[in-house]
């Protein structure tokens, strides 16, 4: 006889990807003066939100903020400004 | 007696022109006010005949940002290096190193880049021009 164990359903993050952004833009606007330049992409990683703001133009010299939070309290866990 | 090779980063840096040029874009890039700092830089030519090292700066930079995709022709010269400044210190949580995108770009122009930072001057791209010096003005092919 086959026992079929009922289905977990996924874990939704406490943190939402729209929370997880807007913690990271208020975090970069701290030490960036000018975020136009980036494009921002959120991604749920094993390890928490990772948002990454890079140079729209890729041909550029430079860089822009990148963070991982925390999805169950938003807390930054990680961050790197690159210039 | 012309030049065989380009110089290698570690040449550049040890030149009193080039160290002159990292040193005054330094300066210029203001790294000691957050309000108006910003990237300054340019690019480094070698004479083709002489061996002499000069410097053209390039438009000044935003905050993290500068652009240095298009070195301006100097006659009898090729490019042989580029120069950037990270102007944003590490105590406001700035990385001083290059960046991913820095590592990208000058792997595509082939020249070594110096990076003059708080902590002292940083390297990317190739050990010297990619190529040697063939391969006409500007970046190499």
């Amino acid at each position: 006889m086959t026992t079929i164990s009922p289905v977990s359903p996924p874990v939704r993050p406490a943190i939402a990807s729209d929370e997880a952004l807007r913690i990271a833009r208020l975090e970069a606007e701290k030490a960036y003066r000018d975020l136009s330049e980036f494009r921002v992409t959120v991604v749920l990683e094993a390890d928490g939100w990772h948002v990454d703001y890079e140079l729209k133009n890729p041909n550029l010299n430079g860089g822009g903020p990148h963070f991982v939070i925390d999805p169950s309290d938003g807390r930054i866990v990680w961050k790197r400004y690159d210039q | 007696m012309p030049p065989t090779r380009p110089p290698t980063a570690a040449e550049l840096t040890q030149d009193a022109g080039v160290g002159q040029a990292l040193e005054q874009a330094w300066q210029d890039s203001l790294p000691s006010n957050h309000a108006p700092r910003h990237e300054e830089g340019g690019w480094i030519y070698m004479d083709l005949v002489s061996g002499a090292l000069s410097i053209r700066r390039a438009v000044s930079g935003g905050e993290s940002l500068i652009d240095l995709t298009s070195p301006p022709m100097v006659a009898g010269a090729v490019v042989v290096g580029k120069f950037h400044t990270h102007p944003n210190p590490k105590i406001e949580g700035w990385h001083t190193g290059p960046s991913p995108g820095d590592r990208h770009v000058d792997a595509l122009h082939g020249v070594p880049d110096l990076i003059r930072a708080e902590d002292g001057i940083h390297f990317s791209g190739p050990g010297s021009r990619r190529g040697g010096l063939a391969g006409g003005p500007g970046y190499p092919p």
